[in-house]
């Protein structure tokens, strides 16, 4: 770990949606290594849409995308994901006609990340590994969307709501793993979760986005202790998040 | 009984592995970008016609012009792509089909002028021509020669696709291209290629296909209706699926030529629509 953390990712009044449809608005944000951040808020506020903006899937109109400091504001969605950005959408979207292997594999770039590292942190994925894509269980589907994205070696890895669905002991398995990672490979976490204690736990800053514009930011340390700006940008109570 | 019955069998598969060489590229392009190339049938003649040029001009031997007619459709479409068809990846359904028709209309034109409107001979060699009989069954050299390049052709996309990271990575960008790109696959450039590489087959079956079907600058509409049927009733995508429905087409053709020739060629297009109605999405296919 570098004392002097490196700013991966960063979002300069980001104004973005899909053809004229303006979902996102004046949108700033850093992300820097190591330093993972956590994206809360109702639904439908564009927590999503943000993300796809930052892999340029959506339409952005105005302000800027940089990339450890290079612009990727209108660069290609593969040339940012081979710059080391990955993204796990929240739909998960396994390829049915791959293995789970092949899955893993079909863009797998070199670095620490590799097939029996990601089999030691989901030893349920080595058990299916010859199984099809459509032939797996929702946790398990997961499990694959995470893993396949780490077999590009991400540097930053965008995390859309990956426990949502889960059983509850998934989700306690699967958040160990997610915390896991971070920690053992250094890969930098931005996380959409709708259960905000698990998210505050994982990460160590927070967002609140509302109808597409950032409403409140802290340490998530500070936030999960803030019940009245919890309740108020996301309505519930910690306990009963997400459910 | 059975020699007419196995004869219209082997004639029939032999004229569906043409119409496979030829429709394969369409099935596995459209299911991976939905881009809808009516022109796929004009490489398969502008391979028809670089076998006959070569022969007729530059006295190539029969077996060396397939591999160029491969090579140069192959080539041209990549041009065509590069210059024309990727500028209308995101264009509408209709935009999509009144270029690529265009196309195809230019394809024919083209070749009257430079070919003329007339039927291009075609001299097979001696070793593929003529029949022998097996079991009362009359065995036209060429027909065998067809099925036997068009089955190692089977085997090796099937292999290609199954077996290899490129294949895995078509596959993945015909299942999600947004995840693919995701990921950082070069759909574009997958598609390019693939592209290139259905093209090029399809230039190979019309090569293959002047010595029983004949060549005319008509080739490419005549075509591209049975190519177009091979593909939906085959499912898009789907390597096994056209070939399943190419055979079935072929093989319905022929009984439908020979037992009922009052319905003529018209027995392929009510098989069509009867498969279509019991599987809209085709034989394989998932969409």
């Amino acid at each position: 770990m570098a004392s002097m953390a490196e700013t991966l990712l960063e979002l300069k009044s980001v104004r973005a949606g899909y053809g004229d449809a303006v979902v996102l608005d004046d949108i700033s944000l850093q992300v820097t290594q190591g330093e993972n951040l956590a994206v809360l808020g109702r639904n439908g506020m564009g927590k999503s849409t943000l993300f796809l903006t930052i892999m340029g899937f959506t339409r952005l109109t105005r302000g800027s995308i940089e990339w450890q400091s290079r612009d990727i504001t209108r660069l290609a969605s593969h040339r940012r994901a081979r710059l080391g950005l990955g993204w796990v959408a929240q739909e998960r979207e396994i390829f049915p006609s791959l293995t789970v292997e092949e899955n893993l594999t079909v863009m797998q770039r070199p670095g620490p990340w590799n097939l029996k590292k990601v089999f030691d942190l989901f030893p349920r994925l080595a058990e299916r590994s010859r199984a099809m894509g459509n032939q797996l269980s929702g946790g398990e589907q997961q499990m694959l969307a995470i893993a396949r994205s780490l077999m590009t070696n991400p540097t930053l890895l965008l995390l859309d709501e990956p426990l949502e669905g889960l059983a509850p002991i998934l989700v306690e398995e699967l958040a160990a793993a997610i915390g896991r990672m971070a920690v053992e490979q250094g890969t930098t976490i931005v996380l959409i979760e709708q259960h905000a204690d698990v998210a505050l736990s994982l990460t160590r800053r927070a967002l609140v986005l509302e109808r597409g514009a950032i409403v409140h930011s802290a340490a998530s340390e500070e936030l999960s202790a803030d019940a009245a700006t919890l309740d108020r940008y996301l309505g519930l109570k910690l306990e009963s998040a997400g459910d | 009984m059975l020699g007419p019955i196995a004869g219209i069998l082997f004639d029939g598969f032999a004229y569906g592995m043409l119409l496979f060489l030829l429709s394969v590229g369409l099935s596995v392009t459209l299911g991976m970008m939905n881009f809808i190339n009516l022109a796929h049938a004009s490489f398969g003649m502008l391979g028809g016609y670089v076998a006959v040029t070569l022969m007729q001009h530059f006295g190539w031997p029969f077996l060396a012009t397939l591999p160029a007619a491969f090579v140069i459709a192959a080539a041209v479409s990549m041009v065509l792509e590069r210059v024309m068809f990727r500028r209308m990846y995101r264009a509408t359904d209709l935009d999509q089909t009144l270029l690529t028709i265009g196309v195809v209309f230019m394809s024919i034109a083209g070749a009257a002028y430079f070919w003329g409107t007339v039927q291009q001979p075609v001299a097979v060699p001696d070793y593929l021509s003529g029949a022998f009989v097996v079991a009362g069954v009359n065995i036209a050299r060429y027909r065998l020669f067809l099925i036997v390049v068009a089955l190692v052709i089977v085997a090796v996309l099937i292999a290609g696709l199954e077996w290899t990271r490129f294949g895995a990575q078509v596959r993945a960008a015909v299942d999600n291209q947004r995840m693919a790109r995701g990921l950082g696959l070069d759909v574009d450039r997958a598609f390019s290629l693939t592209f290139a590489l259905g093209s090029g087959l399809a230039g190979l079956g019309g090569a293959l296909a002047i010595a029983m079907v004949g060549l005319d600058p008509g080739f490419a509409f005549a075509y591209l209706i049975y190519v177009l049927i091979v593909v939906s009733v085959g499912g898009l995508a789907s390597i096994g699926g056209s070939f399943v429905a190419a055979s079935l087409l072929g093989i319905s053709d022929m009984a439908g030529k020979y037992y009922v020739p009052q319905l003529g060629s018209f027995l392929i297009y009510l098989v069509m629509v009867g498969i279509l109605m019991w599987r809209p999405t085709g034989l394989f296919g998932k969409r």
